[in-house]
């Protein structure tokens, strides 16, 4: 039993994190981040956080054969690091994801998806 | 008239703990100069959130509430019980306190009245700052915006077409509960109660869907009533014609009378219908139009028998259930006329 706090707590405490983000995926909004690199706007990231979400989850609804799809994690490698996003239904309210930033030296992506996945089912109980 | 902006950023200065009231419009509640808390009518309380999902009974919200007091407050109460992790409580409160602020912040003249050391039975469960709360609800309102630039459905009942006008569509969870939910009579803050919903996200839903053309809306059932006198309008739209016009007209003393003036005198089958739209709903007249004879005939009518008053009815073709058709009529001048003089001797 987690709060959002502890969680993103947490989600920094994973090895190689450099930055990690709580959004509500319905509206883009920040609802917690930490980390030092997160020069700048948080609130802009969200936004383009949630917007991969939303063009993934758009695009892979249009080629899954049944037509209905559920994202449970999202892992983007790029030259610099990892990005990891989760995304999470919660019972009383919309879609939240949470999304972390992981350097490319240093983090493990398997745990580091194991340890989020752990994580979440801390914070929202399904 | 100060805004509820400024007076929000006010308090905050003030580290002021305690309920702003804005008269019925809702309250915000404050801890330390920070919004704790905010309801309002037209938006699910965290208490509705709670129940809806069925996962939280509403006995176990009501001995939260009871019990809550300064030591020991409801929300943490309800995290005791293990009813709901505090994320999840976190969560719900932000979403409901958001959606709250949202339509508070647009209020234009409320009264408010700040009651110093008020609290909320759920207590503190997440802090907005007063700045921030103001810039996401600025971000919120330009998201609406731009999913479909439009406050028109905003307030109606949501509709959906019968037939889309496509062969597939992608639908995200919660646009899928709107159209679920919606039943033609249900507007967009109805629907978020309803489903347990945030009223933001719904609103946003039905902006998205309208956005899709999955919606009727005023404009295209304003073209279909343009049409409606051509031929037999498409079921389905004629409650989101702007429900407003007929509502107005609806009052039996006003109604009737234009009908009965232009009625004997021009026979014909338009007074009948005029007479039933204001009456029933709108639904109804129209499905009976048809049989009547088709809706050719009072459009002739219309161009033959009495030009003089039947113009009056064309430019107001968009709303023919509502009153604007009787607006050109020489019975409502008169009317019109009585009227402004006996304001006139009054002032």
């Amino acid at each position: 039993m987690l709060g959002i706090e502890e969680c993103l707590t947490e989600v920094m405490a994973i090895p190689g994190a450099l930055d990690a983000i709580v959004i509500d995926q319905t509206s883009g909004m920040v609802v917690a981040a930490g980390g030092g690199s997160l020069n700048g706007d948080v609130e802009k990231s969200a936004a383009g956080i949630s917007e991969t979400l939303r063009a993934t989850l758009d695009g892979l609804a249009m080629m899954s054969p049944t037509g209905a799809v559920r994202v449970s994690d999202m892992i983007i490698s790029t030259d610099s690091g990892y990005h990891l996003l989760r995304s999470l239904e919660t019972v009383f309210d919309g879609p939240l994801a949470i999304y972390v930033r992981l350097d490319l030296e240093r983090s493990n992506l398997a745990l580091a998806r194991h340890r989020l996945q752990a994580l979440s089912d801390r914070l929202v109980t399904t | 008239m100060p805004t509820v902006e400024s007076i929000l950023t006010g308090l905050a200065g003030d580290r002021a703990t305690g309920a702003l009231r804005l008269g019925k419009a809702g309250v915000l509640y404050l801890t330390g100069g920070r919004v704790t808390y905010a309801e309002t009518p037209s938006c699910p309380r965290v208490e509705d959130l709670l129940t809806a999902s069925g996962r939280v009974s509403a006995y176990a919200v009501r001995q939260a509430r009871q019990a809550a007091g300064e030591e020991r407050w409801g929300g943490d109460r309800l995290v005791d019980r293990g009813v709901l992790t505090r994320g999840e409580l976190e969560f719900c409160v932000l979403g409901a306190v958001m959606d709250a602020v949202f339509f508070l912040l647009q209020l234009a003249g409320p009264r408010p009245r700040f009651r110093p050391g008020e609290r909320h039975w759920l207590g503190p469960q997440w802090y907005f700052d007063a700045t921030g709360l103001v810039r996401e609800c600025k971000r919120r309102r330009v998201q609406l915006d731009q999913a479909w630039p439009s406050t028109d459905l905003d307030t109606l009942p949501v509709v959906p077409v019968a037939r889309i006008p496509a062969q597939r569509v992608v639908l995200t969870s919660l646009q899928w509960e709107v159209l679920v939910g919606a039943d033609c009579t249900a507007t967009p803050a109805d629907l978020a109660r309803k489903l347990g919903r945030p009223a933001y996200s719904v609103l946003l839903a039905v902006r998205q869907l309208a956005a899709a053309g999955l919606l009727c809306t005023p404009e295209a059932a304003a073209g279909d009533a343009a049409q409606a006198q051509a031929a037999p309008a498409p079921r389905g739209d004629p409650p989101e014609k702007s429900p407003v016009p007929p509502r107005r007209g609806d009052s039996p003393d006003r109604a009737p009378v234009p009908d009965r003036r232009s009625g004997p005198p021009e026979g014909g089958p338009a007074p009948p219908r005029r007479g039933d739209t204001p009456e029933k709903s709108p639904v109804l007249p129209r499905r009976g139009d048809p049989p009547e004879g088709g809706p050719a005939l009072p459009r002739r009518g219309g161009g033959q028998r009495t030009p003089d008053r039947e113009p009056g009815g064309s430019p107001a073709a968009p709303f023919p259930a509502g009153l604007p058709a009787a607006t050109a009529d020489p019975g409502d001048v008169n009317l019109l006329i009585r009227l402004r003089n006996a304001l006139e001797a009054l002032a």
